[in-house]
C-alpha cells in the first residue's frame, strides 16, 4: 500500500494505493494520525484503492470520529468493490462519498 | 431276338442321358465349360445323341412295311433334358440319317417328325418348362403326341396309297408309340432319380400350380369329349359301314340273279320260239304232236292259248279248258292278248296247282293266241346249271369279299376257291341257319368273320361274302384319323391355354404376389400396377387402397406409439439425474453422465446422489434386452437400489438386498448387471460392489487410465441368495473414474468391427484438461464417429466422475505469513480466470479469516484449500484452534453512527455477506470453515 500526502492549509488530501487490510490499515492509521491535528478538513482518495477489509473500516470509523469533532471528512472515488463494501457495513450513511 | 432289339431300342436312351448326366456333372465341377463354353457343351450332348438316333435308326425293327425306333426319344430327351441347342442337333442329325437310309416310303414323314422332334423338345423346354427340365408325365405326354403326329405324317405323305398306307399306321402305331413313350418315360426318370428331384416331386403333389390345375381339367374335359365323339363316330360309322356292306351286297346279289335270270329267261325263250314256229307248221293242232314236240325239246309242258286266254291244247290233260285269267300267276300271261310278243315268267309256284314251281315262257302266234312252254325244276336245272357254274368265280366283292352259288340242294355251284360241288355248309363253314332273303348276318366263312347276304332267284342261292375286316376298314381309318387329329387338337388347345393361361393370368399374379412380398416386407411405398385386363385393374386398384388404408393407419398407429413412447422417454429421462452441473455447490468433485438409448427408451441407467455431505454413491447398470421391458425393468431396479441405498451403506449388502428384491416375482427373467461405488470424500475411498458389470476405467494424478478390474460378482436378479464382496479404490484429488455399459464398448461398424476395450482406453488417455461432461463428449464423439453409418444397437451409458484436485496451502498462523497465503489464493484464482472483482471479494474473506485464527483462534496450524470449479469458488480455512463457529456471532448494528460503533464482528459480517455460502463445521480437532462464491 502505497499513501499520497497533500496538505493544503488546514485541509488534508490522502491518496491510498493498493490494499487496505489488516496488515496495512495499522500503517494508514498512524500515518493519518501523525498530520490530523488542526485539520479542518480530511479528504481521501481512493482511486486506487483495490479493496478495504473490516480492519480498513476500523481505521476509517476511527478518522471519521476524529474529523466530527474538528471538521469533517469526505472519501472521494470509490470503487464498485469498496462501494459494496460500505453499503453492505451500513457505512455509507456515516461516511461523506462523493 | 426282335424282343431283345425292342428292349435295347427303348434302353438307349436312358443310357445315353445317363451317362451325359454324369458326364455334365463331371464338366460343372471343372469349370472348362463355362460361360461361352455352355452352349458348346450342349452342342456336343446333341452331337452324341443325334449318333444315338442314328443308331437307333440302325436297330429298328420292320413291322408292317414300318421301321420300329426309338429315335424321336432320343432327340426328345437330348432337347427336354440338355436344353434347346442339344435337341435342334440332335433332331437335325436324326432326320438325316432317317431320310438317307431311305428304304421304305415311311422315310420322309419319319425323318420330318425327328427333326420337329428336335424343334418341339427345344421349344417346350425353352418357352413352356422356363429351360428347366419338364416331369416325368408331361415329357411321356410330348413323345405320345409326337408319335401320333409321326403316323400322321406317314400318312400325309402317302396319299397315293391311303389303303396300303392306313394298314401301315394301324400296325405300327401302337408299338411306336409305346416304345418311344416308355423311352422317354425312362430317360426322365433316370435323370430325377440321379439329380434327387424324384423325392421331391412327392412331397410338392398337394400343391398344383395355376396352369397345371387348369391343363388338367382340360384335360379332362377333353378325354370325356373324346370318349364321347369316339363312341359316336364308332356307332355312326360302324352303321354305315353295315348299310353300305348291305347295299353293295344287295347290288352283287343282284346282279348275279340277273345274270342268271337272263340265262335262263333267254334259254327257254329261244326253245319257245322253236317250239312255237313248229307249232305253226304243224297247222292243226292235236295232243299228240304237241308231246311230240314236249319231248323233242325236253320241256315239261307245252300248253296252246286261244285269244280268250282258254287253254285250248295242252300237253298236260287236266289244263284243257283252264281260263288264264283265273289264277294269279297264269293272268300275266293275258298281256300276249294285248300285243305283247314274249313273256318269261320267273322260276315259281304256279297258280293251278299249289307246291309245284315251274318257269314258264309264252310266245304269241299268229293265227291268234299263244303258246306257253314250261320248264319243271329238274328240266331247269338241268338246263341252267352249266350256265351258273362258275358264274361269280372271279368276281369280287370290294377288295376281299366274294359271291357263292349254291343250288337248292344246298352243293356249291359256283365258289372262287374251286370248291364246285361240294356241300355249301360243309365247305364254307357257313351254319344253315341263315337268316332271311336279302338280310345281313354275321357268319364265318372260310375261316373269316365276315358278313353275309343270300337271295334267292330260280331255285339258286346268291351268297355275298364280305370279310368283316374290309366292311370296317373305312370305319377303322376314320377312327386312326379321328383320334389322331383330337389327340393333336388337344395337345395344340393345351398348349394354347397353358400359354394364354399363363401369360394372361400366371404372370400377372406373379407380378401381384412380388410386389405383395414387397408390401409384406415392409415397403409400402410399393404399388400394384397390373393393367392388361378389367380383373386385375381392379384386383390392383383394390389392393393399392387397402395398401393406402393400411399405410394411413400405421401412420397413426406409430404417430400414437411414437408419442407415448417419448412420453415414456421423458418419464424415463427424468428419473435419472439430468440436471449439470448436479451438485453446482460441490466444488470438490465433477461429475457427469449420459444415456444414449438405442430405442425411444432404454435399460440402462446410471444415478448418484449424495447420502450426506461426505458421500456420493454412484452406479451405473444394464438391463438385459432393450425397448419398453428392459425400461420398466430399470425403473424396477433403480428404485430398489435407492431404497436401500437410503437406509445401509454398505455397497455390498445395498446390492444384496436389491438382488433378493429383484429375484421376487422376476417372471420375466429379465436380470441386471450394475457397478455402485460409495465415495467418501473424507478419505476418498470408494468402497463398491460389482453385479456382473465392465471394469471401470481409473486414471490415478499424473497417470494413465486403466482398467479396474476385479472378480465380479453375479448378475442381479439372476439367483437369489447371491452375496456381494466390498472392494475398496483409494482415491486422491486429481483422480478420474469412468463407469461405461457394453453398449460403448460394444458399438459396431459397418464393417461388423467392435469399438472395443482398446480404442475405449486410448479415446480416454487422449483426453487431458477436460472435465466430466468434456469427457463423456468426447468418448461419445469417438464412438460415433468408429460406428460411422452403422444403426446403434444397444444403449450407451456413460458416467464420468472427477476428484476435483484441490490447491491447499499450510501454514503457520502468523501475521508475516498472509502475504503468501494471499498469493497463493488470488495466484489460483487468476489462473482459473475468475473475475477480478471476485478475486478482490475472496482477498477480503481471506484477510478476515486468517485475522480472525491469527488473532483468536490460538491454533498452530491453518490449511487453506482454494478450488474453482463451475464457476464457484470455494475456500476453505482449517485451523487447529479453539472450537470456534463465526456464524454464531451476533451480527453487529450496522444502522448505528460512527460514534455508537462497535468496530469488532464486522469482518465476519462482511465475509457473511459477500459469500454465497459460508459453512462451518468441527471434525477431527480442527475448525473447518467453507466459503462459496460463484461467479459470471
Amino acid at each position: 500500500m502505497e499513501i499520497k500526502k497533500t496538505l493544503n492549509g488546514n485541509e488534508l488530501l490522502v491518496a491510498v494505493e493498493g490494499r487496505l487490510d489488516t496488515t496495512t490499515a495499522p500503517q494508514l492509521e498512524e500515518n493519518v494520525r501523525s498530520s490530523i491535528d488542526g485539520m479542518k478538513s480530511l479528504v481521501f482518495d481512493f482511486e486506487k484503492l483495490e479493496y478495504i477489509s473490516s480492519a480498513g473500516l476500523r481505521v476509517l470509523l476511527a478518522m471519521q470520529k476524529i474529523m466530527n469533532k474538528q471538521g469533517s471528512m469526505t472519501i472521494r472515488n470509490v470503487n464498485e468493490t469498496v462501494m459494496e463494501v460500505f453499503e453492505v457495513t451500513g457505512f455509507v450513511d456515516i461516511l461523506t462519498i462523493e | 431276338m426282335v424282343y431283345v432289339q425292342l428292349i435295347l431300342l427303348t434302353l438307349l436312351p436312358s443310357v445315353v442321358t445317363c451317362l451325359l448326366y454324369w458326364c455334365n456333372k463331371w464338366c460343372s465341377r471343372s469349370s472348362f465349360f463355362a460361360g461361352k463354353g455352355k452352349i458348346v457343351k450342349k452342342i456336343i450332348f446333341g452331337l452324341v445323341f443325334g449318333w444315338a438316333a442314328v443308331a437307333s435308326t440302325k436297330l429298328s425293327v420292320p413291322l408292317g412295311g414300318a421301321l420300329v425306333s426309338a429315335r424321336d426319344a432320343c432327340v426328345l430327351t437330348a432337347g427336354l433334358v440338355f436344353g434347346a441347342p442339344s435337341g435342334l442337333v440332335a433332331g437335325f442329325i436324326g432326320g438325316v440319317g432317317r431320310f438317307l437310309k431311305g428304304d421304305t416310303y415311311t422315310s420322309l414323314g419319319a425323318s420330318l417328325t425327328t427333326i420337329l422332334a428336335g424343334m418341339v423338345g427345344a421349344a417346350l423346354r425353352k418357352w413352356m418348362f422356363d429351360d428347366k427340365r419338364p416331369s416325368l408325365f408331361y415329357g411321356t405326354a410330348i413323345a405320345f403326341v409326337l408319335e401320333v403326329v409321326n403316323m400322321l405324317l406317314v400318312f400325309l405323305t402317302n396319299m397315293q396309297n391311303v389303303r396300303e398306307s392306313f394298314l401301315l399306321v394301324e400296325s405300327a402305331a401302337l408299338p411306336m408309340i409305346a416304345i418311344n413313350g416308355l423311352a422317354v418315360l425312362l430317360s426322365m426318370l433316370a435323370v430325377s432319380i440321379l439329380s434327387g428331384d424324384f423325392r421331391h416331386n412327392e412331397r410338392r403333389k398337394d400343391r398344383l400350380r395355376l396352369a397345371e390345375a387348369f391343363s388338367r381339367w382340360l384335360l379332362c374335359c377333353v378325354v370325356l369329349a373324346f370318349v364321347v365323339s369316339f363312341l359316336f363316330i364308332y356307332g355312326l360309322e360302324t352303321r354305315l359301314a353295315y348299310s353300305d356292306a348291305e347295299s353293295m351286297l344287295t347290288l352283287y346279289i343282284e346282279d348275279v340273279r340277273d345274270d342268271i335270270n337272263d340265262a335262263s329267261d333267254e334259254n327257254l325263250l329261244a326253245l319257245t320260239r322253236a317250239i312255237r314256229e313248229e307249232v305253226e307248221d304243224l297247222g292243226s293242232l292235236n295232243r299228240a304232236a304237241l308231246v311230240e314236240l314236249l319231248k323233242k325239246y325236253d320241256v315239261s309242258e307245252i300248253s296252246i292259248i286261244d285269244e280268250n286266254g282258254i287253254i285250248v291244247e295242252s300237253t298236260t290233260l287236266i289244263y284243257y279248258g283252264f281260263d288264264m285269267a283265273s289264277g294269279e300267276q297264269s293272268k300275266e300271261f293275258l298281256v300276249l292278248l294285248d300285243g305283247t310278243n314274249e313273256l318269261v315268267q320267273r322260276y315259281q309256284t304256279v297258280s293251278h296247282k299249289a307246291g309245284v314251281a315251274m318257269k314258264y315262257a309264252a310266245v304269241t302266234l299268229s293265227q291268234g293266241g299263244f303258246v306257253q312252254v314250261g320248264y319243271n325244276s329238274q328240266r331247269f336245272q338241268r338246263d341252267i346249271d352249266e350256265r351258273v357254274e362258275g358264274l361269280t368265280r372271279n368276281r369280287h366283292v370290294g377288295e376281299d369279299g366274294f359271291m357263292l352259288i349254291a343250288n337248292n340242294n344246298f352243293n356249291l355251284v359256283s365258289d372262287p376257291n374251286d370248291h364246285e360241288g361240294e356241300s355249301l355248309y360243309a365247305t364254307t363253314g357257313l351254319k344253315t341257319e341263315v337268316g332271311g332273303e336279302w338280310q345281313l348276318t354275321r357268319e364265318v366263312v372260310y375261316g373269316e368273320d365276315s358278313l353275309v347276304m343270300y337271295g334267292v332267284t330260280e331255285g339258286y342261292y346268291i351268297i355275298g361274302v364280305m370279310p368283316m375286316r374290309e366292311v370296317v376298314f373305312g370305319r377303322d381309318m376314320s377312327l386312326y384319323t379321328t383320334v389322331f387329329i383330337m389327340i393333336m387338337v388337344f395337345a395344340f388347345l393345351f398348349l394354347l391355354i397353358y400359354f394364354l393361361v399363363k401369360k394372361l393370368v400366371v404372370e400377372n399374379i406373379q407380378k401381384i404376389n412380388s410386389s405383395l412380398e414387397e408390401i409384406t416386407g415392409g415397403n409400402l411405398n410399393v404399388s400394384v400396377d397390373v393393367r392388361t385386363n378389367k380383373e386385375f385393374v381392379s384386383l390392383s386398384d383394390d389392393i393399392n387402397s387397402t395398401v393406402q388404408t393400411l399405410k394411413g393407419y400405421i401412420k397413426e398407429a406409430a404417430a400414437r406409439i411414437d408419442k407415448e413412447l417419448e412420453f415414456a422417454r421423458t418419464i424415463q429421462l427424468s428419473t435419472l439425474p439430468s440436471v449439470f452441473p448436479a451438485f453446482p455447490d460441490r466444488t470438490d468433485f465433477d461429475i457427469f453422465a449420459t444415456m444414449d438409448t438405442a430405442k425411444e427408451v432404454g435399460g440402462d441407467f446410471y444415478d448418484f446422489y449424495l447420502l450426506d455431505d461426505n458421500r456420493l454413491a454412484f452406479l451405473i447398470a444394464d438391463v438385459s434386452g432393450k425397448g419398453i421391458s428392459a425400461a420398466m425393468f430399470m425403473m424396477k431396479a433403480k428404485t430398489i437400489i435407492k431404497s436401500h441405498a437410503d437406509n445401509e451403506s454398505d455397497v455390498a449388502l445395498i446390492l444384496t438386498r436389491a438382488n433378493r428384491d429383484l429375484c421376487e416375482n422376476n417372471e420375466a427373467e429379465m436380470f441386471v448387471t450394475c457397478w455402485m461405488g460409495i465415495l467418501d470424500f473424507r478419505t476418498n475411498i470408494v468402497t463398491f460392489a460389482n453385479a456382473g458389470h465392465n471394469p471401470p476405467l481409473v486414471r490415478h494424478k499424473d497417470g494413465r487410465f486403466e482398467f479396474f478390474k476385479t472378480r465380479p460378482g453375479f448378475v442381479l436378479a439372476g439367483m437369489e441368495g447371491m452375496k456381494y464382496r466390498l472392494g475398496e479404490l483409494s482415491l486422491m484429488p486429481g483422480d478420474e473414474i469412468f463407469l461405461y455399459t457394453d453398449g460403448v464398448t460394444e458399438a459396431t461398424n459397418s464393417r461388423n468391427e467392435l469399438y472395443g476395450d482398446e480404442r475405449l482406453e486410448k479415446c480416454l488417455n487422449g483426453l487431458v484438461g477436460m472435465n466430466a461432461k468434456e469427457i463423456c463428449r468426447a468418448v461419445k464423439k469417438d464412438v460415433d464417429e468408429f460406428v460411422g453409418e452403422a444403426p446403434q444397437f444397444d444403449d450407451m451409458t456413460m458416467l464420468s466422475l472427477l476428484l476435483m484436485e484441490k490447491d491447499c496451502i499450510s501454514l503457520d498462523p502468523k501475521e508475516e505469513n498472509m502475504e503468501t497465503l494471499l498469493g497463493f489464493v488470488e495466484e489460483r484464482l487468476e489462473a482459473s480466470d475468475v473475475p477480478v472483482k471476485t478475486i478482490r471479494k475472496m482477498s477480503i474473506a481471506v484477510d478476515e479469516i486468517y485475522s480472525n485464527i491469527r488473532l483468536y483462534s490460538g491454533a498452530t496450524t491453518a490449511k487453506v484449500e482454494c478450488s474453482v470449479l463451475n464457476s464457484t469458488v470455494q475456500l476453505v480455512f482449517m485451523d487447529n484452534g479453539r472450537p470456534y463457529n463465526p456464524l454464531e456471532t451476533k451480527d453487529p448494528d450496522i444502522t448505528l453512527s460512527a460514534e455508537e460503533r462497535e468496530i469488532g464482528g464486522l469482518g465476519i459480517f462482511m465475509v457473511k455477506k459477500t459469500m454465497d455460502q459460508v459453512t462451518y463445521e468441527y471434525m477431527d480437532g480442527y475448525n473447518r470453515l467453507s466459503l462459496r462464491k460463484s461467479f459470471d
